[in-house]
């Protein structure tokens, strides 16, 4: 469970750390979820890699949406790589033991680790009511609903003088249409957050976000059930099943976990270079992405070009056997121009 | 008939349009050869992309990097009717619309052919309140209404138009219905045994570019957001510039008898200087129903919908042109308000035995001063398969079925048939043909050579011949396309170079977007990929969303070709490349009427 730490907000420079903060997240959760989308087999497990993308396309929306709020704020979105294995930044864990991600292949290990990243928390323990109260005292350990909540709590006391009004926004122009706003005052800010989170986490008691589909907590739960989430004549209103949500977990590649800890120099040239070809992939992508956070037009789609540069190059990956012949390795997501 | 009874449901939302728009043009493209014309240049890919993106400002060639996607956003369940009026409180209301397919036009020149391919379409989550619609057959524009949205005038941005499709019982459609009345009361309704399945209706209107509902045709705004995007395009990535239209739609039940495709309702065509769209009526023992969906226009750009004061619906008797008054509407009935809330379906009450008695009369719509507004074309012929593709030496059977009144018409009647010039707007060749007694008329269509044209039917004692050309407000038609053969090209030893230069480089210039899932010129990547693309490719997939490519214009000889290429093993490729090129033999009128099309400023 991904637990986040929430300092004292007091500043205009505190908000804008705390935006970074949430960047970093969106951002940190895409290596693990593309990792399974792409080591699952071409003809297998439709519906998943469905589900799986739906949550990878929302994601970076909400980077968008998040890189949008603080540069309405005037910071400068920074876009981290972070290493795998490795925890979320700002993650400090529920028992002061942060989540550790890996890169695991489509498996029941990578739905259970995209559920812990998105778990919502059922029992309010750090109910948003409380989030002000919380600004003055130390630091806390929240959900990733609770830190955005405070952090809404924060931005609606700001004047208007610190909202930049179309400072580097990113809209719905090319991509993600009637999903991506330009965030130009604490009204669209409270928007973009109430997006970020419902599609992350549902509504309280109710697993559906706010365009009525499943949260991504329970898309993942869907394919690690093997059940299709369903209306029910029960308290809670919902069961897993009885349908069944069509998963094959043979229908993944044999790659290694966390490639990124692996030393390829004794594996064969092709795996390599296929390695090689993923690191420059994913750094062209972090650059274009970076440009394009930072108000460079055009980069977007240079950005967009870039990620399905990285699937070309992971899909084939995937397809590169190890020493072992038995094994593949996607991509480790290093930031690491060739 | 159709979406004009009860159960229905309302829909409203957005749709996003990201057509490649370089074929758009006779300069840089042949659609009787299914080639683009080519640049002189050594790299004639690179020098087509250019080209392309050069037409952006001063051609208005608004999308190279289009991908032909298709997506509803924001759409959604906004309301249902069983019978006593438009409710939200279902608890299907809000359901979002899950949609995405392929726009191709079968004619790339033109407006009136559309078409969109898609495998499925989803209204409500798998585990909640659902429709899970799968294909039956694609969805298609008609009743193009060019005076829809008049201040608009951006591109296409003036018109609406009526798209529609079926989704038959037999092809998997399923209702979760759980506790939603409306829901279950269409489940009950797909029951019946005359039930085929659902229809769906849509409305496509006020479509903007540019992400820019301000911009006009040749005003300096337009020409610096076409700057802009020639900026982004000439600095690499993808690019893609989608426009934006808002849609309303209703969801009901198809009946046997009734098209797939297009309203098969009592149809209301525009009279003289009608200022309305046509329209769709149903009569039911209790109630007439108008669909004024593609009819009334936004008159300002906050779409404020014309005002024309009380409308009345009246029945004329064809013999002795008596009227019987059916009943009347008002402004706050098809104002903006009214049309978003109920997709422009207006339901007027009926005396008893009304209905009855306009069974076999006119239907006539009129404002207060008792000028027609709309008149019922009380006798059409409506095709089974509205956009038809064949090869070149292959040989169909087209059908259109005539219609009286909304229901088909069991009777031998003479038809002419009109072949029309490619752009529909000239009458080419005229055939006097005859139903056979249940109405239907075959018409044989041989491939003779590569060539698209229209075909409209018109009932010898109904409408004028389309001497002007197709009127797409009071016209029904079919088009056709045929692919050339290019058995020349399938005959080509199966090397890279011939492959890449007669097949893959085609849809290398015209579809810049491709390289986001496979260098075309990467022979490599081709190979690797062989598989996928046999099965993106097969004929048989060709209504699927993600068949190749998207324009359905590779022929049969280029097929060939590239499945030669695609299945031959590395040595047989490298002695086909050493061995001598097979002598040419292309179509020769074809290549003539080509180069009658010279590349610009050639």
């Amino acid at each position: 469970m991904i637990r986040l730490q929430l300092k004292p907000l007091t500043s205009l420079k505190d908000a804008q750390a705390q935006l970074q903060t949430a960047i970093g997240v969106e951002f940190g959760t895409l290596p693990p979820y593309l990792y399974a989308l792409y080591s699952i087999k071409p003809g297998t497990n439709a519906e998943a890699a469905q589900r799986i993308k739906s949550v990878v396309l929302q994601e970076m929306i909400h980077m968008c949406l998040a890189c949008n709020i603080l540069n309405a704020l005037g910071g400068a979105p920074k876009l981290q790589p972070q290493s795998y294995p490795g925890p979320l930044p700002g993650d400090i864990g529920p028992n002061g033991t942060p989540l550790t991600l890996h890169l695991y292949a489509f498996s029941s290990d990578a739905m259970a680790q995209a559920m812990a990243i998105e778990q919502p928390e059922k029992v309010p323990d750090f109910p948003v009511v409380h989030a002000e109260a919380a600004l003055a005292a130390q630091a806390k350990a929240v959900t990733i609903g609770e830190f955005y909540a405070a952090l809404d709590a924060f931005l609606a006391k700001l004047p208007a003088s610190d909202w930049h009004k179309g400072r580097n926004q990113i809209v719905d122009d090319q991509f993600f249409a009637g999903q991506v706003f330009a965030v130009n005052g604490y009204p669209d800010a409270r928007q973009a957050i109430h997006d970020i989170v419902s599609e992350g986490e549902g509504a309280k008691d109710d697993p559906l976000d706010f365009q009525h589909d499943i949260a991504h907590f329970y898309r993942f739960g869907e394919i690690f059930h093997g059940k299709v989430l369903t209306k029910a004549d029960n308290p809670l209103h919902y069961s897993w099943g009885p349908a069944k949500f069509p998963v094959d977990w043979a229908g993944a590649y044999p790659a290694i976990t966390d490639p990124g800890l692996h030393d390829f120099s004794h594996e064969p040239p092709a795996a390599q270079a296929a390695q090689k070809a993923c690191d420059a992939a994913y750094a062209a992508l972090v650059d274009a992405l970076q440009a394009a956070v930072t108000g460079h037009d055009g980069t977007l789609g240079q950005a967009v070009r870039a990620m399905f540069d990285l699937r070309i190059a992971a899909l084939h990956a995937f397809t590169v056997p190890l020493a072992d012949p038995a094994r593949v390795a996607g991509p480790a997501f290093r930031y690491k121009h060739s | 008939m159709s979406v004009l009874e009860t159960p229905r449901i309302f829909l409203k939302g957005e749709m996003s349009w990201d057509p490649i728009t370089t074929n758009n043009y006779d300069t840089n493209y042949d659609e009787d050869t299914d080639k683009p014309i080519f640049p002189k240049a050594a790299d004639k890919v690179k020098a087509f992309r250019t080209q392309a993106i050069n037409q952006v400002v001063p051609a208005g060639n608004w999308n190279p990097h289009g991908t032909h996607r298709v997506a509803s956003y924001d759409a959604g369940v906004s309301a249902v009717d069983l019978g006593a009026g438009v409710v939200k409180n279902d608890p299907f209301v809000a359901a979002a619309i899950q949609f995405t397919g392929m726009l191709v036009d079968l004619e790339p020149f033109g407006a009136t052919s559309s078409q969109i391919y898609f495998d499925g379409m989803t209204f409500g989550i798998d585990g909640g309140y659902r429709i899970l619609a799968p294909r039956t057959s694609r969805f298609t524009a008609r009743y193009i209404n060019f005076a829809r949205n008049t201040v608009n005038k951006m591109i296409a941005g003036v018109a609406s138009a009526v798209w529609q499709t079926s989704f038959a019982k037999s092809d998997g459609l399923r209702v979760d219905a759980f506790d939603s009345p409306a829901l279950q009361a269409l489940a009950k309704a797909l029951a019946g045994a005359d039930v085929l399945g659902l229809t769906v209706r849509l409305n496509v209107y006020r479509t903007i570019y540019y992400d820019n509902p301000a911009l006009r045709n040749g005003s300096p705004a337009t020409k610096q957001a076409g700057e802009a995007l020639v900026a982004k395009l000439q600095g690499g990535g993808f690019q893609p510039n989608p426009a934006r239209s808002h849609l309303v739609g209703v969801i009901g039940l198809w009946r046997k008898g009734e098209p797939a495709h297009e309203p098969g309702d009592r149809a209301l065509c525009p009279a003289g200087q009608s200022p309305l769209g046509s329209a769709y009526a149903r009569l039911d023992a209790k109630a007439l129903t108008l669909d004024l969906s593609n009819s009334v226009s936004e008159v300002t750009e906050d779409l404020k919908k014309q005002d024309l004061g009380p409308l009345t619906v009246v029945a004329v008797d064809p013999a002795t042109q008596a009227r019987t008054p059916l009943g009347t509407f008002k402004y706050g009935d098809y104002d903006r308000a009214a049309y978003e809330a109920s997709a422009g379906i207006v339901t007027l009450p009926l005396a008893a035995g009304a209905a009855k008695a306009a069974g076999d009369k006119d239907l006539q719509l009129r404002d207060a001063s008792g000028t027609v507004l709309l008149a019922e074309q009380a006798v059409r012929a409506i095709p089974e398969t509205p956009n038809l593709y064949l090869d070149e030496g292959e040989s169909k059977t087209a059908t259109f079925q005539v219609y009286e009144r909304g229901s088909p018409k069991a009777a031998a009647l003479p038809v002419t048939l009109y072949k029309m010039s490619p752009d529909g707007s000239k009458v080419a060749n005229t055939l006097p043909m005859k139903t056979d007694p249940n109405g239907v008329l075959s018409v044989p269509v041989v491939g003779t050579t590569g060539a698209v044209f229209p075909y409209v039917p018109v009932l010898a004692n109904g409408d004028p011949p389309p001497a002007g050309g197709i009127d797409t407000q009071a016209n029904t038609y079919m088009y056709v396309r045929i692919l050339p053969a290019d058995g020349d090209i399938g005959l080509m030893p199966p090397t890279w170079d011939n492959v890449y230069a007669n097949v893959l480089a085609n849809w290398n210039a015209l579809a810049p977007c491709m390289d986001n899932w496979l260098m075309l010129d990467d022979p490599a990547q081709v190979k690797q990929y062989a598989a996928v693309l046999k099965r993106l490719t097969d004929p048989a997939r060709f209504e699927s969303f993600r068949f190749m490519p998207v324009t359905r214009d590779m022929t049969k000889g280029e097929r060939t070709l590239l499945y030669n290429y695609l299945d031959a093993p590395a040595e047989a490729l490298a002695a086909a490349a050493a061995a001598k090129p097979a002598p040419l033999s292309r179509n020769l009128a074809a290549l003539s009427r080509a180069m009658r099309r010279p590349p610009p400023g050639a």
